[in-house]
């Protein structure tokens, strides 16, 4: 490790590791203008919610009733994808089958939200450090925001 | 010495750069926390403000009308109405979410600062013509209050105090308070430099104020001074973190320092820039800010070098080939 030493008028002494610091990565870079649009993307979950004046009306009024229910299943579902993103990393208290009731830090869900990854389950046994609560066992979760 | 953490000790700044804008950033402002996260937009002397998701700085959209300058730009709270300021003597109020102009006020002069209620029903506009306005967003046809006072251009005019007053900045070099229903000028600071910004914390009546190398926080009820911090350059603009604990300033130098509000120690400086910078702001959570430069780009800068929050990703020493 390579220090450089420097010394502050006020408040004494103070190191910086200045060459060896290693940049902090990024996923990637934020997305820019399109060239040939305004944007407000008339399909992001957002412009959907709050503008359903804007969306296609069908002729038939049962068709009309599809789309309503359409739009209600994916804001739920937005809700619940968005909750779970809320519960990473937080200690959630899940509500099983045949009341057994844990606490564990989350992780992750997969992709179909078949098992959930957890660390530190707390367990009658002792807490397991990794674990992986299947959902369908799963009644309820409950976390403090 | 500081207890700094072993990861941002070892972890260098990657600021994340938003680019799009082809002339100087001027002005930027975020909106609350919403259920779509934090939004922010920009001012750009090019016209044309734009709309960005607040923590990766993603391109939402550009709102287009304006046939000039855009000298100062806002959000309402919840992201769903912005307002900005032009050289084209016109302030604007848009829908945030369809990008669509909803209404445009016509001044005497350029407006130079646009600043919604927390209610998102009054509009204040600010400008050259050194007249304050208030215009009722529910009865847009009404002509709006004035309030006059101010003997030169208006830069800055801000709600305060619960909406009950106004803040305003101008190039008089005096800072005014005024009453909202008696349009009187309740108080009054003067300064010897022209001031550069202004930033309002509702959460603890907190006035930021900019002017030469100086920044200086006020009570905002009272404008008694809390404290001044010089820093090594001309500083154009300062943000206090929602913690109270740092505040982050740029100006001339095209570098962002970082202060340590309770102790006024610079904590650390950050260069990235190709220009001024013009304007910065800390998101409504803190975890990151934004700056607006002369160079045309906005950059995003992590409060917590190295944590994982929007784009940055944290990777453990040794884990990084």
């Amino acid at each position: 490790m390579t220090f450089i030493l420097e010394i502050k008028r006020s408040s004494g002494l103070r190191f910086r590791r200045v060459l060896n610091e290693t940049p902090v990565s990024v996923l990637r870079l934020p997305r820019g203008p399109e060239p040939n649009s305004r944007g407000f993307d008339p399909t992001s979950p957002r412009f959907i919610a709050l503008c359903p004046t804007t969306l296609p009306s069908s002729s038939s009024s049962s068709g009309s009733a599809d789309e309503e229910e359409q739009r209600l299943r994916a804001e739920l579902r937005e809700r619940f994808l968005r909750t779970l993103l809320l519960m990473t990393g937080k200690r959630v208290r899940f509500d099983m089958h045949e009341h057994v009731r844990v606490h564990a830090r989350f992780g992750a869900s997969d992709i179909d939200v078949l098992n959930l990854q957890v660390c530190d389950l707390e367990t009658p046994l002792g807490v397991q450090r990794e674990a992986l609560l299947r959902s369908q066992d799963v009644i309820a979760c409950s976390f403090e925001v | 010495l500081p207890y700094r953490s072993p990861v941002s000790m070892a972890m260098r700044q990657t600021p994340l750069t938003c680019s799009g804008h082809t002339r100087p950033v001027v002005d930027l402002a975020f909106s609350g926390i919403t259920p779509y996260g934090y939004f922010l937009i920009s001012a750009c002397k090019d016209g044309k403000p734009m709309l960005r998701q607040g923590d990766t700085g993603d391109w939402i959209g550009t709102f287009l009308g304006h046939k000039g300058a855009v000298w100062g730009a806002t959000l309402n709270k919840e992201a769903t109405k912005a307002a900005t300021a032009a050289a084209d003597f016109t302030a604007k109020v848009w829908d945030a979410v369809t990008g669509d102009e909803v209404l445009t006020l016509a001044h005497k002069h350029i407006v130079k600062s646009v600043n919604f209620t927390q209610d998102s029903n009054c509009l204040l506009t600010g400008g050259n013509d050194k007249v304050l306005r208030i215009y009722d967003l529910g009865k847009p046809e009404a002509e709006p209050q004035e309030i006059a006072g101010h003997t030169s251009a208006i830069k800055k005019a801000l709600w305060c105090n619960n909406d009950q007053q106004i803040l305003s900045a101008a190039d008089d070099k005096t800072i005014r308070l005024w009453d909202k229903n008696t349009k009187e000028a309740v108080k009054s600071l003067s300064f010897d430099a022209s001031v550069s910004s202004m930033e309002y914390i509702p959460d603890g009546e907190v006035l930021v104020i900019t002017y030469g190398r100086t920044i200086a926080f006020y009570k905002a009820h009272s404008l008694d001074l809390i404290k001044t911090v010089d820093a090594p350059a001309s500083i154009h603009s300062a943000s206090l973190h929602p913690d109270k604990d740092f505040f982050v300033a740029g100006g001339d130098d095209f570098k962002l320092y970082k202060y340590d509000y309770t102790t006024k120690e610079e904590m650390e400086s950050y260069k990235g820039h190709f220009g001024p910078i013009h304007c910065v702001r800390f998101s409504p959570d803190g975890e990151l800010y934004a700056s607006g430069s002369e160079d045309g780009t906005l950059r995003l800068w992590q409060t917590a070098v190295g944590k994982t929050y929007g784009l940055w990703k944290c990777v453990l020493p040794g884990k990084f080939t």
